[in-house]
């Protein structure tokens, strides 16, 4: 059946127009705004071109952020994609409730941000923390000590909150490609002597090739614009320590307890994250990009 | 062909898009910069306790279109009334409750009246602020007082209530300006002396005490700093912490700053500082005496060393569970405290002590104040007025007090016996300061991206004093020349 053109934008105009009103107007918009000063009050604009983004480049707390939100996408990816890869393999061998083990991994992705900041906050308490309860329980007395919270510490520890958080939902996604590779190719390795190492890098990784691609494009999005932990893992108000690009465009643009106000300045952010996300996953894109593997 | 046809429709549409944003409409008016300060002279401490200042210079506000005539709310309303007011408290909130209370009376009152609120939570200024650039009609919000100055009212979106106020109250015969507690009117009013807000939450910020663990200890609240290093370490020879503060909570830290330099240079000095734009106010050696005094805190245990790792509630939890002694904070303390502490838990609260060879009084009080505050646009600002007046009756007030076990603003209303001292302490203020001797309401990324950063490094040993002095110095300097 021949479909015609004019069907076809028909029923393109839709999706295009929401995408249009809901992503590229907002988009545009603040790229506008990102060449003014402007408090998002009023129409009080006063025009200064780059001084926005100039300014960012001498902001010690947005520097701060950016380091944190780079150390988050490639040291925290690398755990994640470790781990979910670890995850992966172990639950592809014949242990026993692998349903269970995956529910149970995958569990964070499903419980409210604020639930899981103060489960963190619990973990990490200096008086009656789980975590240091267990060390002193294993016989770490002094490492159960650690006040894991404290300002030079308390990026790394929420980091590791976050890794816990997204190692299940990337382990979900490499499962569901390993889940259809067929079986008979394990069995053939096994059958030439291959061992489950070989098996995982001659066969599981370059079947999920194009799963890993989509996977760490999707971790880079999520990593850039990473918000809602960081924001809410301190309580009443988020820390410098633990500022990412994203938490520090909201402060400067939105305010927390402190009316900052700079909806200009914030846009500027924004613009500037947009451009990391655009050069990263262009980057990721090309150097991801593989012929398919066919066997 | 036809694909020329869809680049140039995508094109026309990107164009269109950017025109929108362009669009707009009359501009309004430009915000004040923040006056200099010429000569960050000493402020001095008010002769007589009895006397009440209005503290703090007042806030910047952009000079609002000019109000209409005032008339009786009663003539002025023919038809029905609709007024929409956004909340920053959730619905379940014991502050809510009381205030949707307050409603259905109003309505009841004012058949003509109706007023539609929209439970925010406390980031209400925020949803407000995006609300009012969508078109969206809003009569009247609450927030913080020192975040809405530093927020909408600095942006020009208070409406003007000084006429408003001239009304009498409508339970005593007195205009309604005079039925507040001294001062807190004009603590946020603009630099023309205009008032914006009507404060009906009052918080002290003092000391909070376990009072039977400090009887257990036989020590009596200070009022000198060297009392209060000698009560401490008694505290902390008993066993107990002295004190418990939290490590992620920055504008609970800042108050030893905030009372240190009020009670040794007076209300004010503080942000003088804060305006000094060459950052040589820093240098004064009152600075480096009050870091000097906080680390000691640490130093000699008076703050536990775990604290640096507290994150909200964990510090104030131990002052719940009898492991501590006392917190600098709010009122709300015992509020939040209220279901984990034992049944026989005595509160008491004691104003920051002096120090030694300070102008400042012990009086001095920095209050959290939660206002409401008529919005600029509304259709029916007097109809608004009429229910804020209408709230502020001693009955009103004492039902706030009573449900929500918070201080309130109108005189002559009893706190609830957890917060009475600090009822005690407002009604003895020389001089009320804002948060941050005021800053937080002129200032804000100062205070939050300077002030509050640097201290916060002091405070949890991340900066020496000489450091917190020197990066203050340079940071104000860089920040005013920027």
């Amino acid at each position: 059946m021949k479909v015609s053109r004019g069907f076809i934008a028909a029923m393109l105009l839709p999706a295009s127009l929401l995408y249009l009103v809901f992503f590229l107007f907002p988009t545009a918009q603040t790229l506008y705004f990102s060449f003014f000063d402007f408090s998002g009050l009023g129409n009080d604009k006063v025009f200064i071109g780059l001084d926005n983004f100039a300014e960012l480049v001498g902001d010690d707390l947005f520097l701060l952020s950016m380091r944190n939100t780079i150390i988050i996408l490639l040291f925290g990816g690398l755990l994640i994609f470790a781990l979910a890869f670890m995850f992966t393999a172990l639950l592809n061998s014949d242990v026993r409730g692998r349903r269970i083990f995956r529910a149970i991994i995958f569990i964070p992705n499903v419980i409210a941000t604020i639930a899981l900041t103060t489960l963190w906050s619990y973990i990490y308490n200096p008086r009656f923390g789980l975590l240091n309860n267990a060390l002193t329980q294993l016989g770490f007395e002094e490492l159960g000590k650690t006040t894991w919270t404290e300002p030079d510490k308390i990026f790394w520890a929420m980091l590791v909150a976050l890794i816990w958080i997204f190692v299940g939902f990337y382990m979900v996604l490499l499962l569901a490609g390993t889940d259809k590779i067929p079986i008979e190719y394990y069995e053939a390795a096994k059958l030439d002597g291959a061992s489950q190492v070989q098996m995982f890098f001659r066969i599981t990784v370059p079947m999920l090739w194009d799963v890993i691609t989509v996977a760490v494009v999707m971790w880079s999005i999520a990593a850039l614009k990473i918000f809602e932990f960081p924001f809410a893992f301190t309580s009443l108000e988020p820390v410098p320590e633990t500022y990412t690009s994203a938490v520090y465009l909201y402060v400067m643009g939105f305010g927390q307890r402190t009316p900052i106000y700079r909806l200009g300045y914030a846009s500027a952010i924004g613009v500037w994250m947009l451009i990391t996300v655009i050069i990263v996953i262009v980057f990721l894109r090309r150097a991801l990009t593989r012929e398919a593997v066919q066997y | 062909m036809h694909k020329k046809y869809w680049m140039l429709l995508v094109i026309g549409l990107l164009f269109a898009s950017l025109l929108v944003a362009c669009g707009g409409t009359a501009p309004a008016p430009v915000a004040d910069a923040p006056a200099e300060v010429a000569e960050p002279a000493e402020v001095e401490a008010p002769a007589e306790p009895a006397e009440v200042e209005a503290p703090a210079e007042p806030a910047e506000v952009e000079a609002p279109a000019e109000p209409a005539e005032v008339e009786a709310p009663a003539e002025a309303a023919e038809g029905p009334v609709e007024l929409t007011y956004w909340s920053m408290w959730n619905e379940n909130e014991a502050q809510a409750q009381v205030i949707q209370s307050w409603i259905e009376a109003f309505e009841a009152e004012h058949p003509n009246i109706s007023i539609d609120a929209v439970w925010n939570g406390r980031q209400n200024q925020t949803l407000v602020r995006t609300a009012l650039e969508s078109g969206t009609k809003i009569d009247f919000v609450d927030q913080d007082a020192d975040p809405l100055a530093g927020g909408l009212m600095s942006e020009g979106q208070g409406y003007p209530l000084d006429d408003l106020l001239d009304m009498p109250a409508l339970d005593e015969d007195m205009p309604l300006r005079d039925v507040f507690t001294p001062s807190v009117l004009e603590l946020f009013a603009g630099q023309d002396g205009t008032i914006y807000q009507i404060p009906y939450v009052y918080n002290t910020v003092q000391f909070w005490y376990n009072k039977g663990l400090f009887e257990e200890v036989g020590v009596e609240p200070p009022t000198t700093w060297e009392e209060f290093l000698a009560v401490n370490d008694a505290i902390l020879e008993a066993g107990y912490a002295p004190l418990a503060v939290e490590s992620d909570i920055a504008f609970y830290q800042i108050d030893f700053l905030t009372y240190y330099v009020a009670r040794a240079k007076g209300p004010g000095f503080l942000k003088a500082a804060v305006e000094d734009k060459t950052g040589e106010m820093w240098n004064d050696p009152i600075f480096l005496e009050a870091a000097q005094a906080t680390r000691e805190l640490w130093d000699r245990g008076h703050i536990p060393a775990e604290s640096v790792g507290f994150l909200w509630p964990a510090g104030q939890q131990t002052l719940g569970f009898g492991e501590s002694a006392m917190e600098l904070v709010g009122s709300w303390l015992p509020i939040e405290l209220a279901d984990i502490v034992e049944e026989d838990f005595e509160w008491g609260a004691f104003n920051f002590p002096t120090v030694e060879g300070g102008i400042g009084s012990q009086d001095d009080m920095q209050a959290v104040l939660l206002a409401f505050m008529i919005l600029n646009d509304s259709e029916n600002p007097e109809e608004a007025f009429e229910f804020l007046r209408f709230i502020m009756t001693k009955e009103n007030m004492q039902q706030m007090a009573d449900a929500a076990l918070v201080g309130v603003t109108r005189e002559g209303v009893q706190w609830a016996d957890a917060i009475a001292d600090g009822a005690e302490a407002a009604a003895n203020a020389n001089t009320v300061m804002g948060l941050s001797d005021g800053a937080v309401a002129l200032y804000p990324e100062f205070v939050n991206n300077i002030l509050y950063v640097n201290w916060r490094g002091l405070f949890l040993g991340e900066l020496t004093p000489e450091e917190f002095v020197a990066t203050m110095a340079a940071d104000a300097a860089d920040y005013w020349a920027n």
